[in-house]
This record gives structure tokens, C-alpha cells and sequence, in this order.
């Protein structure tokens, strides 16, 4: 393993540690960096792109040790060296810019000191020239990233300074650019730039934090660039544009200074004023971008500041493969990832998805939480296990830098993923980026007011399609919609409706395996949970399938949840563990039911007769809605969770006032929409649905 | 006296080391013969230091006060100490006037292996060019730092004018002698400035210091105390933690090894330890420097030898008073000779 150190310990020197770490490893060297070095205080988005270099030095075979930013090396940094004890097999690299020979002298000796030997010296103001960036510690080099797809539009990033808001004009600039056909903008906000543009009505603009992706994978989603403020806005922005000329696109330099085209880059000059920029691409860049590029390739500055002569000087031999390459012969991979919610309507209906997939592709699999994966496995998916968040954790985000790590070595390149859930993960977007995944996002709708917005559907972005998964009625699909956005009927689990004499034997065993007879059969899933608690309301009912002779209420949960200890004093209620709830369903009299997506449509597809009680939370998508829907219908009844005695009122008129059968007939006279169950798997394989 | 030759030194008096510990002495030595100017210059090297304390003291008891700065430095005999202060700076920032121009070479010119200890061609280059001088001498303070000196010039060649004195301008060790004890006891130590130079690998150490030896004492150990697991047989001080008489009388051996990529050019600490009446062991090379008061050993032989002393200790006794006999070729008196050999001072006399 190729161990990355720095000079010094502080903030910049790690981000410079991980700008190199990032791009060795893109490179096929297999890096490290010592987790020991790692800072007090560390940004988000630098734990994901840490996670996956970090290591306990005593613990690995280190070959070699890259000793960065080694103008000044300070205490730390060879007290550890000295610590190591590397043998002599491994070659210790002292990298810098040294100002003069007496600076290089100074660094290979302090190193030489520590280490009880000479390592080799690296002068990257020999090697490159004068440096993009004044006091740079990463090298910088230019490395080329993956081809874009030909047909694509061309995608504009704009660099911009967070001062840059305080104009009013800009951010109306940015979205009159917004709407110019030609390309697709994007906008690169450092600090707290990208909220401040969400918070006003430009939020639909598509904006990234300056830290949001590696410089590689902006590289890889850029066709042209364009960079504004007084010089070359940091390292990270310096080697996006780096990588960006390497691979034949282009960079402009708007900068005050000419920052890039001062210092020799391949860069064009393009206005300083923002308002000139559409102009200036459209007639300028987009006709001759891909002369711009090759010019850019062939340039001597970018050649001397490329990957290539820097792995020479390091005697690193490119293509040692670390990372997980596209083998166009192998089948994609189809991996799906729920989100565990409340209760397992995510994996229930992502479970649905996988059994259209069919068989034209490989085996889907499932990234599932620990909450689902019994229901999954137990519907023969293979389960690559999430971590589950905890209170226990150092961090509420620690669980996602775990399963960031296994979701990257899962994915190659080309993979699809499908992600079911409200918000997307930073660990799913960041793996989606950086595996250049296909990525579908299942995301049900009927959201609560204003929950679905903002940082939410930013995420959106990265994904190749969003499939909304349909209601029932068709006042409840109100998704925002947009250009990704895939509607197809509900996804919703099917079973043959059984007949009557099949009623009767299903209710004759279900009453001899639990040894209780009954001719009343009522089915209670009020779902729970940490959304909220339903004990007043399953007392309720079982107090009232108490006073009726010949009741049996079922009270259904899935196998693990927590259950009221007091429903066990009533001799007419018993609690069930199950994961197939529908047959239960099936044989009822009458469901009492939460409206969660998965259960109203299979109670509904399969015309049961239910009183619905929604549950209500703000992260929970709008049930009260839903249930009102059908009852407003003759479909069903709703029944609010503090609304108990309407409760009692309404389960009498079921059972005993023929609204049951009511609501039977009043469902096997209505023409539901059809189940996209398929559609949805179509879509998930790239197939046009019409 | 008034037609005493002029004598100037040239020296950034911050030097921290022995550097100044060392010009200290010389100007004590010196004072009986000559009032020398002493012209003290501000390098970038040691930037935000103050005057070394030793050096103040010596000027202070020569009733010499350094002329701080000056434009030009004019002199029949100018003599440099440690031309690696100019190593930061882009010129030497002043004309130097002289018959001579004496350069005394503190530091090595290489270290073990070849590298280059400092940006020598840029030193001398500043000096040079700074300088008008009949000739420009380049002083070596040992054998070792003169076998570096004559490497490096075999290998760069240095401009016109210049040539290497024949005999080295050595450290005075001019230490109160106190004689050995007559029952050595395993009780090692070392001392040193707290720099990743001055000390050899862990292992190397391990042998120098073992569990089983009564006391290991290490002053200047800053870079041992930062490592992660401390070492309980080990007593660390930090650089001047211990005065050195009490330091002194914790040891009967010191053991002196440094890392492998550096050496001493001369070594003041041995020096040190020997008059104080210790057994000094440390590796050929430094030895060699000492002429026999330095006992040479690998550090896999370093317990057999202390072994070896403890057994004998008419051997210890005769070894140490055997050593501190050699230090009088570093004394006053003969550094007054080659220092009036040097500057004239010595033809004057004989007039």
C-alpha cells in the first residue's frame, strides 16, 4: 500500500492528502492514508472521501510512503515517520516546491533524520513549473476522467465566489442561463453559498458545494467550465480544471486576473462579467469546443502538469488495478436499496420491483437495513447489510459512512442502483457519482405540504430516472414531476382473490391453528412504531371484539415490533407476527388499517372492506389524504387516531350494519388503475414505457 | 599593541548549539592576545531568536560589544564561524574587507551517504561575492567535518582564492576535569539537543539502552517523550531538563549514537563526558575525531564493553584519565598557538 503523508497535520494538508489519495486511487494505485492523521475538525464531505483511504499503519503492508507538501515538515508528522520504521524496501518520496536548493536540502535531510535514511526527493517546481495555485500542497496533476456519452448536452459548471450573491443581479443572471438551450448550467458554490440559493426562488437552479464531488467527478460531469473571482479559486477547483482540459474539454477563465490563462493554462479567456457568459458559450465555445479541447491536450503546460511525469518521479506504475473497473462482457449489476422508513413499505415495494426484473439481467440484490432483510432474504433476494443509524454512534451520519464504503465496493461502474426512499443518502448520491452508477429513485409521492422540496429534490439530479409509483385516485398523484420523472400505476402486490368456500377453509385452519373459533374475523394493522404509538387505539378495539361473542381480532405486526403488553389480557384479541399480512386480509371481515402506501392499495386491489386510521407524522407521507380518498368513495372508512368512539361506531356498522358488504360490492364495481409493478422494472432497465 | 594585526569575527551570535558555545571559548582564549571587533550578523536562519547566552557572557567578560550589522567589515584577518547562517538568505548583506578571510566550518559540508548537509555553493557563493580578500581559507573543526569539506570541494571545486587550512580550527574544550570513579557502575546515559539527528534508530537504541542496564539516562529526549510508547527502563528529560553536573553524576558510561544519515562534526558533548569522567562510547566515525578518548563500538557490542569496564575498573579509571589527556590538544593554550599562527599574530610576537 502507497501511504499519502503531508507535512504537516493541519486542515489543508489532509484535503491536499485526499485530493492526491482520490486521484492515485483513480489511477490504480492502491492508497492509503493514516487515520491517525486525521484532523480535529473535518468537513462532511471529507469523511465520505476519507473513509475509504483511512487505515491503522501497523496494521498493512506499506510499500512506499508520499510524503506531500514537504516544504515545511513539521514535529508530527516525523515523529510518526521516525515511529514507522519503514525497512529499507519501502521508498520514501519527499514531495514539494521548493523555493531554492538550501529549501530542498532542508526538507530531504528532516526526512532523512527521521526516516535513518535518504528518501527521494521530488521538486514539483522542477517538475511541473510554477503551480496554479500559490502555496498548493497537492501536486496537481492533470489526470484524464471517463468520456462522456456523445449524444449528451452540454453541461456547463460556473464557478463562482459565495461573495459573488451579495449582487442582486447574479442570481437572476444565472437563471435567465438557466433557461438558454445549448446547455445545461450548473453552478459551484463554496461555504454555505449553495443554501443561501436554496432558500431564495432560485433554488431550482442545479447548484453543488464547492466540496459536494471530487474534482475528478466534476471533471467527469463537466463539458465546459467557467471561473470567476479575483484568481484560481483553490486547489479543489484548480484540479477540477486541471482534469477537465486533460480530458479534451473546456476551461474558461473569468477569473479577474486571468488567474489560469496568467499562469500558461490551456484555459480561454472569457468575460469577467457574468452576464456575458451565455453569450460567450454560445457563440464562441459551444461551436468550437471540441478544438478548444484538442488544443488544450496538446498544450506543453498541461503535458508538463499531468498525471504521467508525476507517477515517473513517484516510480508509480499506472494500472495496478484497486479499483473496480466497467467489464462491458460481465452483466450489470441490478442492486436495490430501500429505505427502512417507519416500517418495510420501502423493501416491500422495492421487493415487488425485483420480481419483474425477470431474468434478462443478472440476479438483482437487495442493500438492505437489518429491518428488512428477513422479508427480503425470505423472498429468495440475496442482502448486502446496511448499518442501521443509532444514537449509540459518535455521529448521526456515521452508520452512512459505513454503508458508503460497502455500497463502493459493491457497485462497478455501469452498475444500476434503485433506491427507494424519501431522502437520498449521501452515501447513495456519493456512490452514484463516483461509479458513474444508472440510477433509478423510487420515490413515492403524495408528500405533506412543503416536505418534498429544497435539498430533497436536489439530490435528484444524480439520478437517470425517478419513477413514481402511482395512486389509486388520481387527485393524490402530485408529484412536482420534471424531465426525469417516470409515473407508472401502484406498485402494489397481487394475490387471487379467494372465493367463498376458499374463505371458509382459510378461516377454518387459521382458527385451528390458533384454537380459538370464531365467525368474526377482524384484522387490525395500525403499523406504530416510532411514528407514533397505537395503544389507545388497539385497546380500543380489543375492548370492543371483547363484548361481541364469536370475534376474533387478529392483531398483526411484523415478526421483531413491539407490542402492548396489555393486549394479552383479552381472550378475544391475539397478536400475529408476519410478513404476509394480505393473507390475513383475505380472510377478514374487516381490516382496521394504517393507509400507508403498500397497505391501502392491497386492501383496496383486493376489495377488502377497512376502516383506515392514518398515522400521522411530518417525515410520513400524507395518509389522511390517502384514506379520505377511498372514503370519500364508498371504498373504505377513515377513522382518525384520536377519534375513538367513532371507531366503536363504525366497526358496529360494518360488522353488523351491512356497510361491510357495502364496501365490497362498492370495490368490485370500481376499475382501479393498473399495477406498474412492471412498467416500473422496464423503466428500472432502461426500457421506453409508453 | 597598536600595530597589532585587526582581527574580526563574523558570526550570527543566535547561533543555539555550539556554534556559539564554541566561538564563546575562542574569544575568551583569544582576548589575552588581541581585542578583536566582533561584528554580529542578522540572518533569516535564526529569525526571531534572541542572543545566545554563552556568547553574551564571553563578550561580556571580553568587555567586547558586538557591532551589530555593519555595512562593511574591514579587518586584516576576518574570520567567518559557520558559514551555513547565510543558508536562507540571498547575500551576505555586507563588504567584507581583509588579508584573510577565515572560514571556520561548523557544519558539515556532507552528510554519511553524500547528501549535502546545507546549500553550501550558495554560502560560499554570498561569501564570495561579498568578500575582498587576498586569500579565503576554509576551516575545518575536526577530521570528520575536514574529510566532508574536501569531499565536497573535490566534487563542486570552490572559485579562485580559496584554499583549505592545514590544520583544523577545533572547538576549545577547556573543561574543569573531574577524574573517574574507581567503582563503575551500568549506568548509561546521553545527552544531546533535541533534534531527529542526534538520535539513531529505535532499535539502535534499544541496544544502547537496555532493560537490564541500572539506569539509562537521556537528556534532550524530546523526540523519545513524543513517541507513543513510552519506555519505563528509560529516564527522558527534555533538553536542559538536568544541569549537567547532576546529570553527570546519574551516569559512568555515555553511549552516543545518532541517526545514521547525520554525524557530528565535532561533538562538544563527548568532550563534555570525558572531562566529567565518563567512559564515552559511540560509533567509528565520531570517534575517530577524538584520537583514542572516544572509545569506538557497533551498537550490538555496546553491552560486552560496558560489561568489559565494569569488570576491570582500573581499565575505566586509566581509559578516562587516558581521554581526558587527549583534551588538552582542544585546550586554550593550544588554540592560542594556532590561532596566532593564523593571523600573524604569532610573526609579531617573534619581531
Amino acid at each position: 500500500m502507497i501511504l499519502i503523508e503531508a507535512g504537516e497535520r493541519t486542515d489543508r494538508h489532509f484535503d491536499a492528502k485526499l485530493l492526491l489519495a482520490t486521484q492515485l486511487a483513480a489511477r490504480g494505485h492502491p492508497v492509503i492514508l493514516d487515520d491517525r492523521t486525521l484532523p480535529d475538525r473535518l468537513e462532511r464531505y471529507q469523511k465520505y472521501e476519507a473513509a475509504r483511504f483511512l487505515a491503522d499503519v501497523d496494521r498493512v503492508e506499506v510499500t512506499r510512503v508520499i510524503i506531500i507538501g514537504a516544504e515545511a515538515i513539521g514535529q508530527d508528522t516525523l515523529t510518526a515517520l521516525r515511529h514507522r520504521q519503514f525497512g529499507p524496501g519501502v521508498a520514501v518520496h519527499v514531495v514539494g516546491r521548493f523555493a531554492d536548493r538550501q529549501a530542498a536540502i532542508t526538507a530531504q535531510s528532516r526526512a532523512a533524520y527521521a526516516l535513518g535514511r535518504e528518501p527521494a526527493l521530488v521538486d514539483l517546481a522542477a517538475l511541473q513549473g510554477p503551480t496554479l495555485v500559490a502555496n498548493a500542497i497537492s501536486p496537481l496533476a492533470a489526470a484524464p476522467v471517463p468520456g462522456p456519452e456523445p449524444e449528451r448536452t452540454p453541461q456547463l459548471f460556473v464557478v463562482l465566489r459565495q461573495e459573488s450573491l451579495e449582487d442582486p443581479m447574479v442570481l437572476p443572471l444565472l437563471s435567465a442561463m438557466d433557461q438558454v438551450p445549448g446547455f445545461r448550467l450548473h453552478v459551484i458554490l463554496p461555504g454555505k453559498g449553495k443554501e443561501q440559493v436554496k432558500a431564495t426562488r432560485h433554488a431550482g437552479l442545479s447548484i453543488f458545494g464547492l466540496s459536494e464531488l471530487s474534482p475528478a467527478t466534476f471533471a467527469a460531469r463537466a463539458d465546459i467550465a467557467a471561473f470567476f473571482g479575483d484568481g484560481v479559486p483553490g486547489e479543489r477547483m484548480a484540479a477540477f480544471a486541471l482534469d477537465l482540459m486533460r480530458s479534451g474539454r473546456v476551461a474558461i477563465d473569468c477569473t479577474a486576473g486571468a488567474g489560469f490563462v496568467a499562469a500558461g493554462a490551456p484555459a480561454v479567456r472569457g468575460p469577467e462579467d457574468l452576464g456575458g457568459l451565455a453569450n460567450y458559450v454560445q457563440h464562441n465555445v459551444l461551436v468550437n469546443r471540441r478544438q478548444i479541447g484538442l488544443q488544450a491536450q496538446r498544450s506543453p503546460w498541461l503535458n508538463a502538469r499531468s498525471v504521467e511525469p508525476l507517477e515517473a518521479a513517484l516510480a508509480l506504475v499506472p494500472g495496478s488495478v484497486s479499483e473496480p473497473k466497467t467489464d462491458e462482457a460481465a452483466p450489470r449489476r441490478i442492486v436495490l436499496l430501500p429505505t427502512n422508513g417507519v416500517g418495510l413499505g420501502h423493501a416491500r415495494r422495492c421487493a415487488l420491483v425485483a420480481a419483474e426484473l425477470g431474468t434478462k439481467v443478472a440476479e438483482p440484490v437487495f442493500a438492505a437495513f437489518p429491518s428488512c432483510i428477513p422479508m427480503l432474504r425470505g423472498e429468495g433476494f440475496d442482502c448486502l447489510p446496511l448499518v442501521q443509524k443509532s444514537p449509540d454512534h459518535p455521529e448521526d451520519h456515521a452508520n452512512d459512512l459505513l454503508n458508503y464504503l460497502r455500497l463502493r465496493r459493491a457497485l462497478r461502474p455501469g452498475d444500476r442502483l434503485v433506491f427507494d426512499g424519501g431522502y437520498v443518502f449521501d452515501s447513495v448520491l456519493r456512490v452514484i457519482n463516483e461509479r458513474e452508477i444508472d440510477a433509478t429513485w423510487i420515490r413515492r409521492g403524495l408528500w405533506q405540504a412543503g416536505q418534498l422540496q429544497g435539498g430533497a429534490l436536489d439530490r435528484e439530479r444524480a439520478f437517470a430516472r425517478v419513477i413514481v409509483p402511482g395512486e389509486a385516485f388520481a387527485e393524490l398523484n402530485s408529484d412536482r414531476g420534471g424531465a426525469k420523472v417516470r409515473r407508472v400505476g401502484p406498485i402494489v402486490q397481487r394475490r387471487a382473490v379467494p372465493d367463498a368456500s376458499e374463505r371458509r377453509a382459510g378461516r377454518g385452519a387459521l382458527a385451528t391453528r390458533l384454537g380459538t373459533p370464531f365467525s368474526e374475523l377482524v384484522v387490525t394493522m395500525l403499523g406504530g412504531g416510532v411514528a407514533a404509538d397505537r395503544t389507545a387505539q388497539l385497546q380500543a378495539v380489543a375492548a370492543i371484539s371483547e363484548a361481541r361473542t364469536g370475534r376474533l381480532n387478529l392483531v398483526v405486526v411484523w415478526p421483531g415490533a413491539v407490542v402492548p403488553p396489555g393486549l394479552a389480557g383479552w381472550t378475544h384479541t391475539r397478536v400475529v407476527q408476519t410478513r404476509d399480512a394480505l393473507s390475513l386480509c383475505l380472510l377478514a371481515d374487516l381490516v382496521i388499517s394504517a393507509a400507508g402506501y403498500n397497505s391501502f392499495h392491497e386492501i383496496l386491489y383486493h376489495g377488502v372492506p377497512a376502516i383506515f386510521v392514518p398515522q400521522m407524522a411530518v417525515y410520513m407521507d400524507d395518509q389522511e389524504r390517502r384514506a379520505r380518498a377511498a372514503s370519500d368513495r364508498g371504498l373504505a372508512e377513515t377513522v382518525l387516531a384520536h377519534e375513538l368512539l367513532l371507531l366503536d361506531r363504525e366497526i358496529a356498522a360494518f360488522l353488523d350494519l351491512g356497510k361491510g358488504d357495502r364496501v365490497r360490492a362498492a370495490l368490485a364495481a370500481t376499475e382501479l388503475p393498473a399495477p406498474g409493478n412492471r412498467a416500473a422494472a422496464a423503466l428500472i432497465l432502461g426500457e421506453e414505457v409508453p | 599593541m597598536t600595530n597589532q594585526p585587526r582581527i574580526a569575527y563574523v558570526l550570527d551570535p543566535r547561533f543555539p548549539g555550539g556554534t556559539s558555545a564554541a566561538v564563546a571559548e575562542e574569544v575568551a582564549a583569544v582576548r589575552p592576545l588581541v581585542r578583536p571587533e566582533v561584528h554580529a550578523v542578522t540572518s533569516r536562519m535564526f529569525s526571531g531568536q534572541s542572543l545566545s547566552p554563552a556568547l553574551a557572557g564571553a563578550l561580556d567578560a571580553a568587555g567586547i560589544e558586538a557591532v551589530w550589522d555593519a555595512p562593511v567589515i574591514a579587518a586584516d584577518t576576518v574570520i567567518l564561524h559557520n558559514p551555513a547562517f547565510l543558508k536562507f538568505d540571498k547575500t551576505l548583506g555586507r563588504r567584507i574587507v581583509a588579508r584573510e578571510l577565515i572560514v571556520v566550518t561548523h557544519e558539515n559540508f556532507q552528510r554519511p551517504g553524500g547528501a549535502e548537509g546545507f546549500d553550501v555553493a550558495g554560502c560560499l557563493d554570498r561569501i564570495d561575492r561579498g568578500t575582498v580578500a587576498l586569500r579565503k581559507t576554509l576551516a575545518p573543526v575536526s577530521a570528520h567535518n575536514r574529510v566532508t569539506v574536501s569531499d565536497w570541494v573535490a566534487r563542486n571545486g570552490v572559485r579562485p582564492g580559496w584554499s583549505l587550512a592545514a590544520d583544523d580550527w577545533f572547538n576549545i574544550c577547556d573543561f574543569p576535569l573531574t577524574p573517574p570513579t574507581d567503582a563503575p557502575r551500568d549506568r548509561r546515559g546521553r545527552h544531546s539537543r533535541p533534534g531527529f539527528e542526534k538520535f539513531p534508530p529505535r532499535a539502535v537504541l534499544d541496544l544502547c539502552f537496555p532493560r537490564h542496564a541500572e539506569a539509562n539516562v537521556i537528556l534532550g529526549a524530546e523526540v523519545l517523550m513524543a513517541e507513543e510508547a513510552p519506555v519505563p527502563h528509560w529516564q527522558l528529560h527534555p533538553f536542559r531538563g538536568l544541569d549537567l553536573e547532576r546529570y553527570f553524576g546519574m551516569i559512568d558510561f555515555m553511549v552516543y549514537f545518532t541517526a545514521p544519515t547525520w554525524q557530528e562534526s565535532f561533538g562538544r558533548v563527548l568532550a563534555e563526558a570525558i572531562a566529567a569522567g565518563k567512559v564515552v562510547i559511540s560509533d567509528a566515525a565520531t570517534a575517530a575525531g577524538f584520537a583514542g578518548a572516544v572509545v569506538p563500538t557497533r551498537p550490538e557490542e555496546v553491552d560486552a564493553l560496558i560489561r568489559g569496564f565494569i569488570a576491570d575498573p582500573g581499565r575505566y579509571a586509566s581509559q578516562v584519565r587516558r581521554a581526558q589527556a587527549t583534551l588538552s590538544r582542544f585546550s586554550a593554550e593550544a588554540f592560542q598557538a594556532r590561532f596566532a599562527a593564523a593571523t600573524g599574530l604569532s610573526r609579531e610576537a617573534a619581531a
